[in-house]
């Protein structure tokens, strides 16, 4: 990369990451603090293990879908029906293993991720077909497909909460040996898909046939590029990371219902898009948008902590995404004339 | 020339990025007249024509309208100065009615609610006007090119524009259309409207015309009478500069095997039954005016145009006609004309889109091996000498020459056999040509087929071993080097018997 630009791509970044410690110390200052019952000591009411796990554990369910969601905008489209696959995932998942009552936990886990895992692959596969062979703009697909998935989920449950085998929940909330009651797994299964997600971006060829498109479809196109396939591939992908998100969440809750993760989508899309990814494609990151859900989740935490009226939380994150998106605007306009003086 | 001219320009001059689109451009147009401007592609006519209707501002000299020195900022500040143009480009809301866009920005209103009776009344006065009787209750967008220009002559008159600049009109139109067209500028004539008359089609300018101002490379050649200047006058005027002969090495080579054989691709309204062959080791050139079909034939080989028809052979092998990858598997590569739409990918750097089209070959499983990337980017990086800081620099940053390198680097980095380059150095500055030029033949010294379609006559002679000239979307004749002069070349062009 230019020198410049990398100096500006990482200044978002390290921008983001500056507002979370920025919030982050706010919270440690202004939280107060508790006198732990066990050791008698004073612990911080916000940093504190358990209490920065469980924020990174809120943030990991729409986490992981805003890495799917930003290869969706970074290809020049939107995908609105995550929330949607969320759900339909998690209710087939919960009821297929209802039915089969696996006594071998090891079977019970390996067949839920399949479940999860495939069922949003395939969604998202068909909002991509659809957006590529129907030729209509991603956003109706989606909108479309948004109330069918979910719709399914809805009948197939008859509306019913679905308790899921221990085995699950014992798993996805494994403290790994530790005594306290510590879950990180989430959390790591975030980092993890976040990992794989900006790998996939930068270094692969399909990543960046992603941005390509983005940038320049007409252009991708006189390059050879397959833009339909390119752009399958990129909803099936998104469709994935919401299977992957299903398996955690219903796992981690115990239980599931055809109205799980309803308005996901857009925290999803807000965490993309307060990671500097723009909506006309060709810009954003996995690692950003990362960042992007753990700010809103910290935002959201901030309300709480520090006694705000949570009347006013979502005032508070809706100006917060208009503004991380002015900032990051104003930035790139910055780039471009320093780009067109030099 | 009349001593009391509508328009005078004086010393009018335009640069944009990378050329000097008019240089120092004085010259008259007499009231009531139908004033031509000629010259070949590029010349700079069409600049002229919008600076006159305000779409641009010169950078240099001075524009007097009826004795008043005039700066338009818009295409209204013409328009209140009594100035139309009608241009294909310069279309309406395709979504209103005709109605509404021969009355937008003063729609009558009663109270804020637009008052449509009294709409419709206006838009039929405008167009009786014209004589057109178009239903002011149809979409602009649903009618058919001959009849949004009507509306556009319709929009300019009721502006009381007293000068009409026609931009091309006829590009487009049938020849019934074209007929009709003529005779309403005839009229318009007799109600006291100056017509500017911007075309490369000297029949028509023939017909239509009382004066003809003739521009090439930007400057003003002359302005004569009808009457004083025959075809062939008109045609060595517009050539005008001499041909600096420049003979590139391969034309020493004897062609080699048939590279790529083409035989009747026709796709409708653009072109018909083009059949022709390049051999390895020749540079074809594709002659002809804007609008003969050249790019058109160009993308259809290439994949872009899914409704071409025809038998296309790459080395012997048939080639299907359905997608750039499916030419690029049969090596064959474009470089196309719009570098900024097609070619470029402009916010990604000088390695992304060097690589763009042969990324999986820095691959392996799908995983970039930077360093190879970095290395082939490099590589043509230095051999095209690109001014930028880096490989890793953005290519909106770059100048137009520079993007132009780019794009050719990419499409030499995918080692082509047949490679089109379509106007391979429009907007690229002296240096850059030169440099350009010698890599088209030395692709050609290493046995590939290159098709060079250039709208600059002196490159096409200098490049190509043979020429294939083009008009109307058919081949008009085929010319070989030693045969060919600009002179030649032009009348072909232009549909005039050599």
């Amino acid at each position: 990369m230019h020198p410049t630009i990398r100096r500006v791509f990482n200044a978002q970044q390290s921008g983001l990451i500056l507002v979370i410690l920025l919030l982050g110390a706010i919270l440690t200052v202004f939280a107060g603090s508790h006198v732990d019952r066990m050791t008698g000591r004073s612990v911080n009411n916000f940093l504190n293990f358990h209490t920065l796990t469980q924020t990174a554990t809120d943030a990991s369910f729409f986490a992981i879908m805003a890495v799917g969601a930003t290869m969706v905008i970074i290809s020049g489209g939107i995908d609105l029906s995550v929330g949607s696959i969320y759900a339909l995932a998690g209710t087939t998942m919960a009821m297929a293993l209802r039915s089969w009552q696996f006594s071998n936990p090891f079977v019970t886990v390996l067949v839920a991720l399949m479940l999860c895992l495939g069922i949003g692959l395939l969604c998202g596969l068909a909002n991509g077909v659809m957006v590529v062979g129907l030729r209509v703009h991603p956003f109706i697909i989606t909108l479309g497909m948004m109330w069918v998935f979910r719709g399914i989920a809805f009948v197939m449950s008859k509306a019913e909460s679905i308790l899921v085998p221990d085995a699950l929940t014992s798993v996805v909330k494994t403290t790994f040996g530790s005594s306290s009651a510590l879950y990180p797994l989430p959390m790591l299964v975030m980092i993890a898909v976040t990992a794989l997600g900006a790998i996939y971006l930068s270094r692969t060829v399909m990543g960046r046939h992603i941005y390509a498109i983005g940038g320049n479809s007409e252009a991708s196109r006189y390059s050879g590029l397959r833009l339909g396939r390119i752009l399958i591939g990129v909803y099936a992908l998104s469709g994935l990371t919401a299977g992957i998100a299903a398996f955690v969440g219903i796992s981690y809750y115990g239980s599931a219902t055809c109205g799980d993760a309803t308005g996901y989508e857009l925290y999803v899309i807000a965490s993309a898009v307060v990671g500097g990814a723009s909506l006309s494609g060709g810009k954003g990151s996995a690692i950003n948008a990362m960042l992007g859900a753990v700010l809103i989740v910290l935002i959201r935490q901030a309300i709480r902590q520090l006694h705000f009226d949570q009347n006013y939380e979502w005032i508070i994150i809706g100006s917060a995404i208009v503004i991380a998106v002015v900032l990051d605007q104003l930035n790139t306009r910055l780039t471009a004339k320093r780009l067109a003086k030099g | 020339m009349a001593d009391n001219p509508i328009i005078r320009f004086q010393g009018i001059g335009k640069r944009f990025p990378g050329v000097q689109a008019l240089r120092d451009v004085s010259f008259d147009v007499a009231r009531g007249s139908c004033h031509a401007l000629c010259g070949e592609n590029g010349a700079g006519k069409s600049t002229l024509g919008k600076i006159l209707a305000g779409i641009y501002t010169p950078d240099e000299g001075e524009l007097i309208v009826d004795g008043k020195a005039v700066r338009f900022g818009s295409p209204s500040d013409a328009m209140a100065a009594g100035i139309g143009i009608v241009h294909q480009e310069l279309a309406f809301c395709e979504n209103l009615t005709v109605a509404e866009n021969l009355c937008l920005g003063r729609l009558p209103a009663r109270a804020t609610f637009v008052s449509r009776r009294e709409l419709l009344r206006r838009a039929r006065e405008y167009l009786a006007a014209i004589q057109s009787k178009i239903d002011p209750t149809r979409l602009v967008g649903a009618l058919p090119v001959s009849q949004q220009q009507l509306v556009q002559i319709a929009a300019a008159v009721s502006h009381g524009a007293r000068i009409l600049i026609f931009d091309e009109p006829t590009s487009s139109l049938s020849q019934i259309e074209s007929e009709h067209l003529f005779e309403l500028i005839k009229q318009l004539q007799t109600q006291g409207v100056t017509a500017i008359y911007v075309s490369h089609r000297l029949e028509e300018i023939y017909r239509l015309c009382d004066t003809i101002t003739v521009l090439r490379d930007g400057q003003h050649v002359g302005t004569k009478p009808v009457t004083e200047l025959d075809q062939g006058g008109l045609v060595q005027m517009m050539i005008g500069r001499a041909l600096e002969a420049y003979f590139p090495g391969h034309l020493q080579a004897k062609p080699g095997e048939e590279l790529l054989r083409v035989e009747n691709l026709s796709s409708p309204g653009k072109f018909e039954n083009i059949s022709f062959q390049l051999r390895a080791g020749e540079v074809l050139g594709f002659a002809g005016l804007v609008g003969a079909g050249r790019t058109e034939i160009a993308e259809a080989l290439f994949g872009l145009d899914r409704l071409a028809t025809g038998r296309v052979y790459v080395n012997g092998k048939p080639m299907p006609l359905r997608h750039p990858s499916i030419a690029m598997r049969h090596h064959v590569g474009m470089v196309p004309e719009d570098r900024k739409r097609h070619g470029l990918v402009l916010m990604m750097n000088g390695r992304e889109n060097t690589s763009l089209p042969t990324l999986e070959r820095f691959a392996g499983l799908g995983w970039v091996h930077p360093a190879a990337e970095r290395r082939v980017a490099k590589k043509y990086f230095d051999l095209l000498h690109v001014k930028a800081p880096s490989i890793e620099s953005v290519a909106a940053g770059m100048s137009g020459g520079n993007q132009q390198k780019v794009v050719l680097g990419k499409w030499l980095a995918a080692d082509c056999r047949v490679l089109i380059v379509d106007e391979p150095t429009r907007g690229v500055d002296v240096g850059a040509k030169a440099e350009i030029h010698g890599l088209i033949d030395e692709l050609a010294n290493k046995g590939n087929g290159v098709l060079l379609i250039s709208s600059e006559l002196p490159e096409v002679i200098n490049l190509s071993t043979r020429i294939l000239v083009l008009r109307n979307g058919q081949i008009t004749g085929e010319v070989s080097r030693a045969n060919a002069s600009q002179e030649t070349l032009m009348r072909l062009m232009a549909g005039l018997c050599a």
